[in-house]
């Protein structure tokens, strides 16, 4: 037995241990070896993994796990490039020798050196050369060690689909030949920007309601917020932008846990238990926040502005609609989107000028760019229940059911109506917009 | 009581579509049956997990490379355990946490006891 071993049973390893184990060593790897060998430092890596799982729930874990893991692969990865004699050409690559190359990756293993092979690797899944879909599924795949499968599960799409998003992905790496390499400074805003755009979407991608519970998206959220904290520790890439998004995915999380019922059914922002947001994430948020201030706030600063309002108002009722109407126009100014538009259209209600906030809804009728008209009859549907106008409330909400929908969004609007239609209205609201963008 | 040998066939490429997720759950479920084994006393030996490749020694003393079996065939480890009779270590056997493969029991034949 490995003398290293120790008698601690496997419960010790921290949560995700084998997941983020997985994204730091195939970052440090990928940048030793380079990234054309991402598909033989993968496998290899997840061979390491699978004897560790072997070894480990057997005989405990040993004492310094991550060192355990490293050695495995790093150790296989090499056998294969000097078996596969493709080694010389690894080597003229990276312009070194392979003691070199390995006395390098053994230092970036040490803890001070993986976030800058993480944030290398970050930069490469976010490569402008990949699509954004592509990108999303590659930050999935490498950063945050999920199984394709996982990816399919957790971005709502085959297996087949992710597979082939992941694959383009390495094959256009390949192709271009891209480096790990940290951006160059004329590069950098722009590449930025991408690595933002990504880990947003990303985070959307796990936030955005679905029928049942599925402890994945919720673990997208969480790897887009890790991501992001990485992002805020690096004196280039923790921009005022960077901070306000983390801000902003932290003010999201702490509302997780009330989304869903014991059934696992959607329950909207009006209907939360709002007893159950996290406290704890809602300070972090706020302390993100402000240390994100500057003179040019980005839509991440007015987007975490105004998910921090919800978080801080103690009912619906008492929600600073003035607030928010004032962030969505600050945003609206950055970017004129209908979605924007529609936001702010039921904060206005909310606030009390419904009648406004119709005109406005009537006005973003018809409009090309309005691609939901699901979320527009919604909203119109909500704003004739503020006004008690529940025959035309139940119009709109008819009109809504017209569209293709997801089954979770037909059975909240199917509840709404019969509602509405049975006992008048019972005081509660529905906020579609709000939980169904 | 007998001892019997749990000798884990391997899943074969299957197990490479487990996530390091699902794998740790699957490490920290074996770790948590061993533990149980060890504890309750039917565990007789936590056993070892065995390497893919080797020799394979035949009758004539020519040496192959191998085993070369069927990858889902390939034993990949092993352990011992005590029980009443077949049935109650097949019971334990299926409390055991799977990672895609197959478990076979066999009661030791008892050749080598006094």
């Amino acid at each position: 037995m490995n003398p290293e071993v120790t008698s601690d049973g496997p419960e010790q390893l921290v949560e995700h241990f084998f997941r983020h184990e997985s994204a730091k060593l195939i970052a440090v790897l990928a940048r030793a070896f380079g990234v054309r060998h991402l598909d033989l430092i993968e496998d290899k890596t997840q061979e390491a993994l699978i004897t560790a799982m072997e070894t480990w729930g057997r005989h405990g874990i040993p004492s310094n796990p991550s060192g355990w893991i490293y050695r495995v692969a790093r150790n296989r990865v090499l056998d294969v490039l000097r078996r596969e004699k493709i080694h010389q050409r690894a080597m003229a690559w990276t312009q070194g020798n392979e003691q070199y190359i390995v006395s390098l990756a053994d230092q970036w293993i040490a803890d001070d050196q993986v976030p800058d092979s993480l944030l290398r690797m970050m930069f490469v899944c976010c490569h402008p050369v990949l699509d954004r879909r592509s990108q999303i599924a590659l930050t999935l795949k490498i950063l945050c060690g999920f199984s394709l499968s996982e990816i399919a599960r957790g971005l709502l799409i085959s297996n087949e689909a992710a597979k082939k998003r992941v694959q383009r992905a390495k094959k256009a790496l390949a192709e271009e030949q891209i480096k790990p390499e940290l951006p160059p400074a004329d590069e950098l805003q722009q590449r930025l920007s991408a690595v933002q755009e990504v880990l947003y979407l990303m985070f959307n991608e796990g936030y955005s309601a679905t029928q049942g519970h599925e402890p994945l998206r919720d673990d997208i959220c969480e790897e887009a917020a890790r991501l992001c904290h990485l992002l805020c520790g690096h004196e280039s890439f923790g921009t005022p932008e960077t901070k306000a998004l983390l801000a902003l995915m932290l003010a999201h999380s702490a509302r997780l846990g009330a989304r869903v019922d014991s059934e696992g059914a959607t329950i909207l922002l009006a209907d939360q238990d709002r007893s159950l947001w996290d406290r704890g994430l809602v300070r972090a948020a706020d302390d993100w926040l402000e240390r994100s201030k500057t003179d040019h706030p980005s839509r991440f600063h007015y987007e975490a502005a105004i998910a921090l309002t919800h978080c801080f108002a103690p009912t619906l009722e008492q929600t600073r609609w003035d607030r928010i109407v004032f962030f969505y126009d600050r945003l609206l100014q950055l970017h004129p989107s209908p979605l924007y538009r529609l936001n702010r259209a039921i904060a206005r209600a909310e606030s009390g000028d419904v009648d406004q906030a119709l005109e406005e809804l009537e006005s973003l009728r018809g409009r090309q760019d309005m691609s939901s008209y699901f979320l527009l009859s919604c909203a119109l549907g909500r704003l004739h229940e503020l006004r008690d106008d529940s025959r035309k409330a139940v119009d709109a909400y008819t009109a809504a059911l017209s569209g293709a929908l997801a089954e979770h969004e037909r059975a909240l609007l199917e509840r709404r109506i019969s509602q509405l239609r049975g006992a008048q209205t019972d005081g509660r609201s529905f906020d579609a917009t709000e939980e169904l963008k | 009581m007998a001892k019997f040998m749990f000798l884990h066939r391997s899943g074969g490429p299957c197990a490479f579509e487990q996530s390091p997720e699902e794998m740790q759950q699957a490490m920290q479920a074996m770790g948590r049956w061993m533990e149980d084994g060890l504890k309750a006393g039917w565990l007789l030996d936590t056993g070892d997990g065995l390497k893919a490749d080797g020799k394979v020694v035949h009758a004539d003393n020519t040496v192959t490379d191998g085993p070369f079996a069927e990858s889902k065939e390939l034993v990949g480890g092993y352990c011992m355990v005590e029980a009443a009779d077949l049935e109650g270590a097949v019971e334990l056997a299926k409390a055991m946490p799977q990672t895609g493969g197959a478990i076979e029991v066999r009661e030791l034949a008892g050749h080598s006891m006094d």
